[in-house]
């Protein structure tokens, strides 16, 4: 009896430990978008002030709507919706015939190209700029949109490749054989039956992608300068200036650059982390 | 092991030998333009001797190493990206997983603080960044008004006296935002562990601990493997972060290898030193690669 009342209590204190600490946690990962909001909802001055409050005195929704005026923000939020877009579509259109090959079919070369392709990861673009940078003068495609994309798209490849193929390998092969021998060739019965059936993963592999591409700053800050054709994440630092930043600016216009991205993300968490840890086990 | 295709049809074999290379000849293209061509242009331009304006002059061996490695810069640097590299992934690593042990729990709630785990790993790194840049700054930081209006400082302190301190915030912040990833692969690992193994060492009387290096990190090791090696590539090859906070300044205290190349390259027209560090890093990161790669092949045969 005894032994049940303390066995009990020290769950419920456990339990209560558990609650404090992801409570603590939370409260920390939360904190900086706190303090963009908050930032985002100031005045310069009060900012700036000696006698600073951590909630904004009172409220400057209308810093959400000066952003657009003082940048060309529809036009960052629209280059950033095609970079990613067009970089999903052109990831996918090359990736998943590429992780379907992979999947399905046994060829000569074919370690060797599941190697090049974690050999390439070791690349991040920002160790290749000088290379990239010299790609993109031949194929005069410097200071342009189609430039970035297809940096983005050969970048996310490997991604790509590697989601898909773990997608595809776990989908038994009997139903395309099937269709195969009623007269389906290959193309009919990988778009009629293996796509419609890897729909989740293909789905999680592309919105993954999307959102790499919607947050890749490196390689647009080098190659972009006209600022029509600037991204978000490069073209946000209008508001940070070299003598002074506008910090309620750019908290303002992150929030925008933010918002669609996080919930993305959490529609295909689960699914993603399935699928990385998946094809790294049997990668 | 090789298949001898059928000798009645050699038309047909043909196209079946082709075929694998038709579907992923888009994929091999777009990677060998993009990313394939440039590595080769790097290692090029680093044994070549480059104007200012970029253009290759000749061949200049092993100058533009030489040069690199000589720089009284380049040993601070490379301590930089070490310190920085280790720090961002053991760290990461120790709290994502110890995140995740507290996530694995049954709770109310438990969707929501995923979905706010979520946050930093989904936003981009140079606005993670500045917001980091905004708290921690001396005379306007949110830290600093958060600790004064709740009565723990009286004035403002200053967090980053040191270019040093300035570093170990980077480090911090790098911290935060691999947490997530790592805490989302262990905690998918720790999901497809079945929970009888727990109840039959519960039942032979073993305490939580025992049960965790028992049972519980051997099973979750692999996906732990995946995430660190990841983690390793992304953050030794990380830029937004230390380029929004302090630029590598002052006098590269705080650079990483990407963010002096960057500087090398476009900052100062050094265009061939830029690539000679660009090859030293790859090759750092293909020795750790490698080993990684030899110990996982090593476990396949087993």
């Amino acid at each position: 009896m005894n032994d049940n009342i303390r066995v009990n209590w020290q769950k419920l204190l456990l339990r209560i430990l558990l609650y404090f600490v992801v409570a603590v946690i939370c409260v920390v990962i939360l904190y900086p978008y706190f303090v963009m909001l908050c930032t985002a909802l100031k005045s310069r001055a009060e900012i700036f002030s000696i006698n600073g409050t951590v909630l904004p005195l009172n409220a400057l929704w209308s810093n959400f709507v000066d952003i657009w005026k003082k940048a060309p923000m529809a036009q960052y939020m629209l280059n950033s919706i095609i970079i990613a877009g067009g970089s999903t579509a052109i990831a996918m259109v090359c990736g998943i015939p590429a992780a379907y090959a992979l999947a399905r079919m046994k060829f000569k070369g074919q370690t060797a190209f599941l190697g090049f392709i974690i050999v390439s990861q070791m690349f991040a673009p920002v160790v290749l700029l000088i290379g990239i940078y010299k790609v993109m003068q031949v194929m005069n495609l410097t200071n342009s949109l189609l430039g970035l994309i297809f940096i983005n798209a050969a970048f996310n490849q490997a991604f790509t490749i590697w989601l898909l193929r773990g997608t595809f390998m776990s989908i038994s092969a009997e139903m395309e054989q099937a269709a195969t021998i009623d007269g389906c060739n290959r193309i009919q019965a990988m778009m009629k039956i293996l796509l419609p059936v890897a729909a989740p993963g293909i789905v999680t592999t592309l919105i993954f992608i999307f959102i790499n591409a919607w947050n890749e700053y490196t390689v647009a800050l080098c190659l972009i300068s006209t600022d029509t054709i600037k991204p978000l994440t490069v073209g946000i630092n209008i508001f940070n200036g070299y003598n002074m930043i506008e910090w309620q600016y750019l908290f303002a216009a992150s929030i925008f650059a933010i918002i669609p991205v996080v919930i993305l993300f959490m529609s295909i968490e689960k699914n993603l982390t399935a699928g990385l840890t998946a094809g790294g086990v049997k990668g | 092991m090789k298949k001898n295709s059928p000798k009645k049809a050699p038309k047909n074999s043909l196209a079946r030998t082709i075929e694998p290379y038709i579907w992923i000849a888009p994929s091999v293209i777009l990677m060998a333009i993009f990313i394939v061509i440039p590595i080769g242009y790097v290692f090029y331009m680093s044994v070549s001797e480059i104007s200012k304006a970029g253009l290759v002059k000749g061949f200049a061996g092993l100058e533009n190493f030489s040069k690199v490695l000589g720089s009284s810069k380049f040993s601070l640097v490379l301590k930089n990206t070490v310190v920085w590299t280790i720090m961002v992934v053991v760290l990461s690593t120790v709290l994502g997983f110890i995140l995740a042990l507290l996530l694995n729990n049954k709770f109310k709630g438990r969707k929501i603080a995923r979905a706010i785990v979520v946050f930093p790993w989904a936003t981009t790194l140079v606005i993670q960044a500045s917001a980091w840049k905004f708290i921690i700054d001396t005379d306007y930081g949110a830290l600093n008004t958060l600790l004064k209006s709740l009565g723990i400082i009286g004035a403002n302190v200053n967090w980053t006296p040191t270019p040093e301190a300035f570093f170990a915030w980077e480090i911090a912040c790098g911290i935060f935002v691999t947490i997530p990833f790592v805490c989302f692969t262990a905690l998918s690992g720790l999901q497809s562990i079945d929970s009888s193994y727990y109840e039959a060492a519960t039942v032979d009387g073993a305490t939580y601990f025992q049960q965790l290096f028992n049972i519980t990190l051997p099973l979750v090791k692999p996906s732990l493997t995946v995430a660190t090696v990841l983690n390793i590539i992304y953050v030794f090859n990380s830029f937004p972060i230390v380029w929004t906070i302090t630029k590598g300044d002052p006098a590269s205290r705080t650079d990483t290898l990407v963010t002096y190349l960057y500087k090398l390259a476009f900052y100062n027209g050094k265009q061939g030193e830029a690539a000679a560090v660009s090859v030293i890093g790859f090759l750092i990161l293909l020795v750790c690669a490698s080993v990684y790669m030899v110990s996982t092949l090593k476990k396949g045969d087993e």
